[in-house]
């Protein structure tokens, strides 16, 4: 796709450092990544690595402490906040609805009419009546859903997905990885997922970042990462002896 | 009424006597509460009741103006003990105090309520104050435990594009609005389920009731006018404390 060949995102060593019962532990620790329009990336490693501190990075949810980022190659710290996050939208792994209905929540940001949210509703694979449902009567998989559709309406160039499934049965988790993939190459999204599961990584394709204590030991195509891992670190973590 | 003097506070102190050995008998482990406490407050007591009778022989303005200020310091130094030491309590409290207080005093004096005199001043600043730092200090535990409870709520309107305000207007509502439930609860059920304190010390000290309940009605809308005033800018000055100007929610 012609859209894949744009740099949309680049890191530049970036750091957060975090003070932890006194001291001061480096969550996210010198990474440098560049991420291209239009494709899937998986961001593995861990409990602890730094994953989702990493994401927060990237639509300003927090700073790095040292580095740079750029988005469209302008500093991210020079766009007013609140719209670049509206187009580098998150989605964090216990979806949060507000209270009211699914139509309310998907008018949360703008004031759309009913076609586009029975539009951006049917996108996400649920019907124009879901809009009527409260949004505390809806299971698991729908409220991730419905928060998909409410960040796809910002109109998105980057998406950002803190484990997404991993409150969802497999079952769901997949039919979400199936529409996370559609809606990536429809949308011509670039897609930066963390998962904590190298199988959904292998499922999603696009590129993986492999991060171990908060560093980028492993990054590239995502069979070859998985697949031929060339650090020690990346191989114990494949191989589950580190979780 | 009986003239009150030491011998009838002596007496009544029996009643205390009396607390005292219930809780003695029943094992509820008070007993030194109650003794302290009945101690302390004869010893604060007698000493504003002589500071007091110095101060308003005096009628110095300096000195009244001294008295609220001691007043008001320590009722924001209590009220900011409800908010984080990082997010500058002292500072927010006392502003938010001042102002409630300030504000609902100089509109007394110029709507021609009260005269600048001892006796008006420091007994109402007294009223007015702590009924400030209630309002503040119940809106500063709300704003910090509402915000902590539901950062996901808030990071998740962060994360669609909202700024901090309306990422927390729902909390900064609620908070000012638990501030005020006190006064309002009274405001709703004065004179029907008790008899404010003032007024019934007033009838006490064989003033008619009807001339108690006026005051009482000025007292009350003065409470609710620096309830009000000190709630609100409370949880203003509190709640930006808990995000900063990359409109992040620092926790």
């Amino acid at each position: 796709m012609s859209c894949q060949n744009e740099i949309i995102l680049k890191v530049d060593n970036v750091h957060r450092a975090v003070k932890k019962n006194g001291t001061t532990v480096n969550t996210v620790d010198g990474i440098s990544y560049t991420f291209n329009k239009g494709t899937i990336y998986n961001i593995v490693g861990p409990s602890g690595a730094g994953k989702s501190s990493f994401l927060r990075l990237l639509n300003r949810l927090d700073d790095p402490t040292l580095g740079e980022i750029y988005f469209h190659e302008k500093l991210i710290t020079l766009y007013p906040p609140t719209e670049l996050r509206k187009k580098i939208s998150m989605l964090f792994q216990t979806p949060y609805l507000f209270e009211g209905t699914v139509r309310e929540n998907l008018k949360y940001c703008c004031q759309h009419d009913d076609k586009t949210i029975a539009e951006i509703l049917s996108r996400v694979g649920l019907k124009p009546e879901f809009a009527d449902k409260q949004a505390e009567d809806i299971s698991g998989g729908e409220r991730q859903r419905v928060a998909l559709a409410r960040a796809l309406l910002l109109n998105p160039v980057i998406l950002l997905l803190d484990e997404p499934t991993a409150s969802l049965d497999p079952t769901l988790s997949q039919s979400i990885e199936r529409l996370i993939l559609e809606l990536t190459k429809n949308f011509c999204l670039t897609t930066i997922i963390v998962t904590h599961d190298p199988d959904q990584a292998r499922r999603l394709g696009g590129n993986t970042l492999l991060l171990v204590a908060g560093r980028l030991i492993e990054s590239g195509p995502t069979d070859i990462v998985l697949n031929n891992p060339t650090t020690d670190s990346a191989r114990r973590y494949l191989n589950r002896e580190l979780i | 009424m009986i003239e009150t003097g030491y011998f009838q506070v002596l007496a009544a102190a029996a009643l205390a006597a009396l607390a005292f050995i219930l809780a003695k008998v029943k094992s509820i482990p008070v007993e030194k509460d109650i003794a302290f406490g009945s101690v302390r407050a004869f010893i604060q007591l007698i000493a504003v009741g002589y500071a007091l009778e110095f101060i308003f022989k005096l009628e110095s303005l300096w000195l009244i103006t001294l008295a609220v200020a001691i007043m008001i310091v320590v009722a924001s130094y209590t009220a900011s003990q409800r908010l984080p030491k990082s997010k500058r309590p002292f500072a927010v409290s006392l502003i938010a105090i001042t102002a409630g207080s300030v504000i609902t005093l100089v509109l007394m004096l110029l709507l021609g309520i009260i005269t600048v005199e001892a006796r008006y001043i420091i007994p109402l600043s007294g009223m007015i104050i702590s009924n400030a730092m209630n309002g503040g200090a119940v809106a500063f535990d709300r704003i910090g435990s509402d915000l902590k409870a539901n950062r996901l709520a808030v990071e998740t309107s962060l994360a669609l594009g909202k700024n901090w305000r309306e990422a927390s207007n729902r909390f900064y509502r609620m908070a000012i609005k638990a501030g005020m439930i006190s006064i309002l609860n009274f405001l709703k059920t004065v004179g029907i389920v008790a008899l404010p304190g003032a007024m019934t010390g007033m009838i006490l000290a064989g003033a008619s009731p009807l001339d108690a309940v006026l005051i009482q009605l000025v007292v009350g809308y003065m409470l609710l006018s620096a309830v009000t005033i000190t709630t609100i800018i409370s949880a203003e000055l509190a709640i930006r404390q808990y995000f900063n100007k990359a409109e992040q929610f620092t926790g």
